[in-house]
Parts: C-alpha cells; structure tokens; sequence
C-alpha cells in the first residue's frame, strides 16, 4: 500500500510479496488477514493524526478533474471515467456532510482548457448533479488536458477568499501530458503566493511537473494502485489539513436562524430566496436570516441578499470532532483473558488477536469496536463513562500554535 | 390495509434489536419524591422488555444501566449466564431476561468500588452518552452477524429522569451523528423535564422524544407499551405524540445565551455574541480591519493606556 516503502520499484516487488504477507487462517481463509492490512494501514494514519494541531476548520476545496480521453482507459473497472466518477460521488457527499461549514468546487479540464462546470459551495446535490451533468457523459471525453488553465481557474476563484480559510486544489489526473499555452513554472509560482495547497492523484503514473506542483505548494503527490486503494487516497481529503501557525485568525459573523413554522391562516405560503427560479412550490416552513429575514429552506447557506453565513449549532457539533480527536488505542497481545470487550460485552477469546486499550481509561476493546469507535464513532465510550475522564476530554481546546 | 402492505414488506425474519439505556442514578427527583419507586420502575421497564421479545421469537435486546460515575451491561451478561428452567410455565427468555437483569441491578448497587471515596453520593447526572455509545456498539457486533442489514431494525431507547445533560454536549453529539449515519432511532423517555438537548437527538436521528407526565407516572409501563413498542418503520401508520419542536439555535461560549447572530473563532469555532479581540478558547489573535481605524482614534484622544493595550494586542 505504501509507495516509499523501501527502494524497490513497485514492479520489482510486486505481487508475490503482498501474497507472502497473507496467511490463510484455522479455516484455510484468507479474509481474516486481507483486513488485517487493510486495519493496519488504517492505524498508521490514525497515529500519524497529530493532537491539538491547528486546523483548517472553514475550508475551500476544489477538484480538478481531467476530462480528456485518456480517462477512457479501462485499468480501472469499468473504465477510469466510470470508477472516478463513482468515488468522486461518494467523496461529495462525505465531505460536506464531515465539513458542513466548509465549501467544494468542481473544475473539469478536457480539450486544453478548463471549465469550472460547480461553483465553491455547500450543497452536495448540486455538485453532484452539476458532475452528472457535465462530467457523466463519456462521449464528452475528449482531447487533453491543461493544468495551467485549470490552476488559474482555481487560482482566480480562490485568491479573494479571507485569509482564514484553507485553499485547497485536488486535481485528479489521467493522462501523462499537459497542454499548457504559458510558463507552467510561473503558474505554479503564482499558486505557491496565493497559499494554494496542491495535491495531485495521478491514475497512471509519476509525471514531472505534477509532482513539482505539489511540492512547491505542501500538497501530496499520490499514484493509486487499484480502485480500492484509489478510494482509500480520494477519502483522505474528507479530513481537515493542518495549516501553518502563521495562518490569520478571524472572527466570522454568522447567524444562527430560527426554523419557523408560520401559520398557513396567518401569513400564507412563501416561496424561499434559494428557490427562486425553480418550480419549488412556496411553503410555510423555513429558515428566515436573523439579518435581512429572507428565508431559506436548507442550512446552512450564504444569504443571496446580505451574504450572511447561516448555520445552525448541529453544523459546528459536527466539525468539532476534528478538532478533538479520540487517540489510538494501544494493541496488546494477550493470549488468554476472561475480560469482556467493554464496549460491546463480547468475551475477548485468544482466537481474537487483538485487543485494544485506551491509554486514558484502561478499558479494553475488540477489533471490531475499535475500528467502530476510530471510523464511525469519534468517542470513545469508556472515557464518556467516567465523570473525571469526562470533563478533562471539554476542558482542553486545541491549541493554536 | 395500509398496515398489512407495509407488514408484507416487513419480512417475516426481521429482526428488531432494541437496547435499553436505563439510569439507575438514586438523585432522579421521582425516586426521591417517591413518586415511583424502584421496584415499580424497574417492573415497568422489565415487562415491556418482555413485551418486545414476544412481539417475534428472533427479536433481540441489551439493557445497560447508567449513573453518575460508570455505566454497565445489565443484560445480555455473557460472564455469568444463568442456568433457566422452565418453573411456572413461563417461556424460559422472559425468565432469564428478568433474572439477569434484577441480579445485576442489585450488583449494580452493591459494587461501590468505582465510586468516589467521598461519602455523599454526587449529584452529576448520569452519564447517557457513555451508556448510548455501548448501546451503539453492541448494534454494530450484532449487525456484524447478519448478513444483510436491512434485516435488523436496532434503534435505542433511553429512559431516564435526570434533569440536564449539558456538560455531556459534545459526547451526545457525536453518538446522535454516529447513529444518524448508522440508520439508528434514538428513543428518549423522560420522567422529569422536557430535556432539549435529547430532544435534538430524537430529531437529528427520526426517533420519539416523550416526556411522562409527572402526575401519571404510575403508568409508566403504558406508556412505553404504547409509544415505544412498535419499531420506527411501523410507526408511520399510527398515532403518536407529534415530532417536538427543536430549536437549533447556538448558545455562546461567553455568556451562554442563545443567540441569533454571532461571530465565530475559524480556528476552533467557538461561538461569541460580541466582537472579542482575542479567542477565549483557544487564545488566537484575531486580525481585524474593522477595528483599526477605532483604535487610532482612541489614541488620539488618551495618548496613556489605550495604546499599550492594542501595541501589545499585535505583537502577540
């Protein structure tokens, strides 16, 4: 899984190790071990999370995606369209629902230029069908594509935006070429001054002046292996990057709106400011801005009128998780336990290979609950079950340097 | 007729997984009003346990009590299984069920090695979030069984009459998103007070919020019988206490009052009703170029201690 690992090319290596690793189990399986290095993987990027980092809570991302034909290349199942179209699909929704505050572009470079087919915003579903739209069609492939045009395309929409928040550009690249009409240095130069953070995942191989990009501007340089490792590098975007100490703070006015629920009798139906012009009919529920009072049926979104950033609590409850992070459970390797999993009340048997201790409570854990508590959970249920433990976790915020 | 389409829907094999969060902490006010006792209480929860296991034969449950300082299986306990004959011809779960969970009560009781040193009981409610997060857990090891998981109905339900969850904020958070995201109804029965935050929950994640009330709590047992029996997906088609109201407002960090707008740190997004220079939270140094032009007129005015305090502002 992972590229650096040793000096060996990847094909030299190769297949017959990753078989070496796997062992089949009492039942002559091989499932047990895949997930073992699936797990282990895992744990290498929880440790390797740092606490009490200062992140880019309010974040801007945009994802550059190549639309030349060199997409229609069938190493990836189906082809690679269909594979990245699927991922990316998933990947919105994740990241909004994971980052509510922050926003996502979407630009798609084919035919030497580039298109900004989604405007940065927070809204999955119509990102998602701005993608369908311009992006699910294979016949639309065509022609090469152009990272500078598509880096000021980004540089533009991004350099107005207030100090505070990350600048992030994704480019997910299929083809080994570029059709640049400039300096492609200087493009990249520019993305370094507007604090751009590039990352590039390239779906065939190593090129040049991509990795160049992303180590000029601290973003990451990633080659996939398979669509499953490909998934595994587009979803570690969802989680927040560590900015620089340097990065300004600021305080954002938002505004926190009533849901209200006018009486029909009373007031009538209305229609709402983000539905404008679209057949949605009027309705009596909504959000009204606590500045200017047009009303909004989803949150949060930016007031078309007063540019007013409306959210309500849930959306920071939400984020907060990043900034609190449960640490790694420690693994221990005991043979025989009568000890139950705490959080799951199963018998920890010797046939389990694992066990997991929270270095704060002490309690222990099966497998299962602990990649449970990392992935889905965030919370750890031993340390919400000692009232000391409790209120030390509220007590420490993160801190800024 | 809409019942019996939507029962055919409802495979013969689903499985409804219910978890049962109990709080069994002695400062609940109806314990000490003796309005119900803990005999009646426990009783009350015991029989509609027993209601849903005959509701199918597969159907599963776990009960977990909670207090202020631990929280503990009560059933299922795989340490200590009882050995259940049938006696008075009763269907020998419903035996094991009740037995298991009086002997851990009573052992939930009698252990008070967790407990603090100190004599008088603690008056912090109890921990609820740590309690639904094992609930959260047990569901996933028993999803982790089936095959398919549109098989298993899980949801949770939580009874409790402690009074304020408040300082458990961000724990409670994180379980109702986590359950949100798992498809899990998170249930509350509250014997005290309309508990907002919990009312958030039952929101965020299509549960019920009911709040019993305080005269008619003898028929406790009725009311769980009657609104939280049937699993989610059935209860469309019946009558139940309409969905509360919940206010999403944030509340700020300084003077913990709702508000409707406010400014908000982008560094560790606390939530402040007034412009503050410097973030209480997380000390970062706010840059504002609002400010400025306020500052130099001041120092205009009283050359003394003004400027120092912005000078020193900056070079922080």
């Amino acid at each position: 899984m992972d590229e650096e690992e040793g000096n060996e090319y990847r094909w030299e290596s190769g297949y017959e190790k990753t078989w070496e690793a796997i062992k089949e189990d009492d039942d002559g399986l091989i499932d047990s071990a895949v997930a073992d290095i699936i797990q282990k993987s895992k744990r290498k990027r929880q440790e390797e999370r740092m606490q009490n980092a200062r992140l880019g809570m309010m974040r801007h991302l945009i994802l550059v995606l190549d639309g030349s034909d060199s997409m229609l290349d069938q190493d990836l199942k189906p082809t690679r369209h269909l594979c990245t179209l699927k991922i990316i699909e998933g990947f919105i929704e994740e990241y909004i629902d994971q980052n509510p505050i922050s926003q996502l572009g979407i630009i798609v470079t084919r035919d030497k230029r580039a298109t900004m087919i989604s405007e940065l915003g927070g809204n999955a579903k119509k990102h998602i069908a701005a993608l369908k739209e311009h992006f699910g069609n294979q016949s639309s492939l065509s022609g090469e594509p152009s990272l500078m045009n598509s880096l000021n395309l980004a540089i533009n929409s991004l350099h107005m935006l207030p100090a505070h928040t990350s600048r992030e550009v994704v480019f997910i690249m299929a083809s080994l070429t570029t059709c640049d009409p400039g300096g492609i240095h200087f493009t990249i130069q520019n993305a370094v001054e507007t604090q751009l953070c590039c990352s590039v995942i390239a779906l065939s191989a190593e090129v040049y002046v991509f990795k160049k990009l992303c180590q000029m501007t601290g973003g990451k340089f990633n080659i996939i292996l398979d669509d499953k490792h490909f998934r595994d590098i587009v979803y570690q975007f969802v989680e927040p990057l560590t900015v620089s100490q340097q990065k300004e703070a600021s305080l954002v006015k938002m505004g926190f709106p009533h849901h209200l629920n006018i009486d029909e009798k009373e007031a009538g139906s209305t229609l709402c400011a983000c539905h404008l012009d679209s057949q949605k009919p009027p309705a009596t529920i909504g959000y009204f801005c606590p500045q200017c009072h047009s009303k909004y049926c989803e949150l949060p979104v930016e007031c078309s009128v007063c540019e007013l950033v409306l959210v309500s609590a849930l959306h920071f409850a939400k984020s907060y998780r990043h900034l609190f992070p449960i640490p790694p459970f420690k693994q221990l390797n005991v043979q025989e336990t009568s000890a139950s999993c705490f959080a799951c009340a199963k018998l920890l048997k010797s046939q389990d290979k694992y066990i997991y201790e929270c270095q704060r409570c002490k309690n222990l854990y099966c497998l299962d609950c602990d990649v449970f508590i990392h992935d889905s959970m965030h919370l750890c249920p031993g340390c919400v079950s000692d009232q000391n433990l409790l209120t030390t976790q509220i007590d420490s915020p993160p801190n800024p340097s | 007729m809409a019942i019996m389409e939507q029962q055919s829907k409802l495979e013969v094999e689903d499985v409804s997984l219910l978890v049962v969060v109990i709080d069994l902490s002695t400062e609940q006010p109806f314990l000490q009003d003796d309005k119900l006792s803990l005999t009646h209480y426990l009783n009350a929860i015991i029989t509609f346990i027993n209601s849903h296991l005959m509701l199918k034969a597969c159907n599963r449950v776990a009960v977990i009590g909670s207090d202020y300082c631990r929280n503990k299986y009560l059933y299922p306990d795989e340490k200590n299984k009882l050995n259940i004959r049938q006696t008075d011809s009763q269907y020998e779960m419903f035996t094991l069920v009740e037995q298991t969970i009086r002997n851990n009560v009573k052992s939930f009781f009698n252990d008070d090695s967790s407990k603090d040193d100190e004599d008088e009981p603690s008056k912090l409610p109890s921990l609820i979030s740590g309690a639904a997060a094992l609930g959260l857990c047990f569901i996933n090891r028993i999803e982790a069984t089936f095959m398919s998981k549109d098989n298993l109905n899980s949801r949770i339900l939580i009874i409790t009459g402690s009074l304020d969850f408040s300082h458990q904020y961000m724990s409670l958070m994180n379980v109702f998103f986590a359950a949100q995201r798992q498809n899990i109804a998170i249930d509350v029965c509250s014997l005290e007070a309309e508990l907002k935050l919990l009312q958030q929950g039952t929101d965020i994640t299509n549960g019920h919020f009911l709040l019993v009330p305080s005269a008619n709590l003898s028929g406790l047992v009725q009311y769980l019988l009657w609104v939280f029996l049937p699993e989610p997906p059935l209860r469309k088609h019946l009558i139940v206490p309409p969905p509360v109201k919940v206010d999403y407002r944030a509340s700020c960090f300084c003077h913990k009052q709702l508000i409707e707008l406010g400014y908000v740190c982008s560094v560790c997004l606390s939530v402040f009703c007034k412009f503050t220079p410097i973030c209480m939270t997380c000390h970062a140094v706010f840059k504002s170029h609002i400010l400025l032009p306020k500052k130099i007129k001041k120092r205009k005015v009283n050359s003394g201690s003004p400027m120092s305090v912005s000078g020193s502002m900056r070079s922080k």
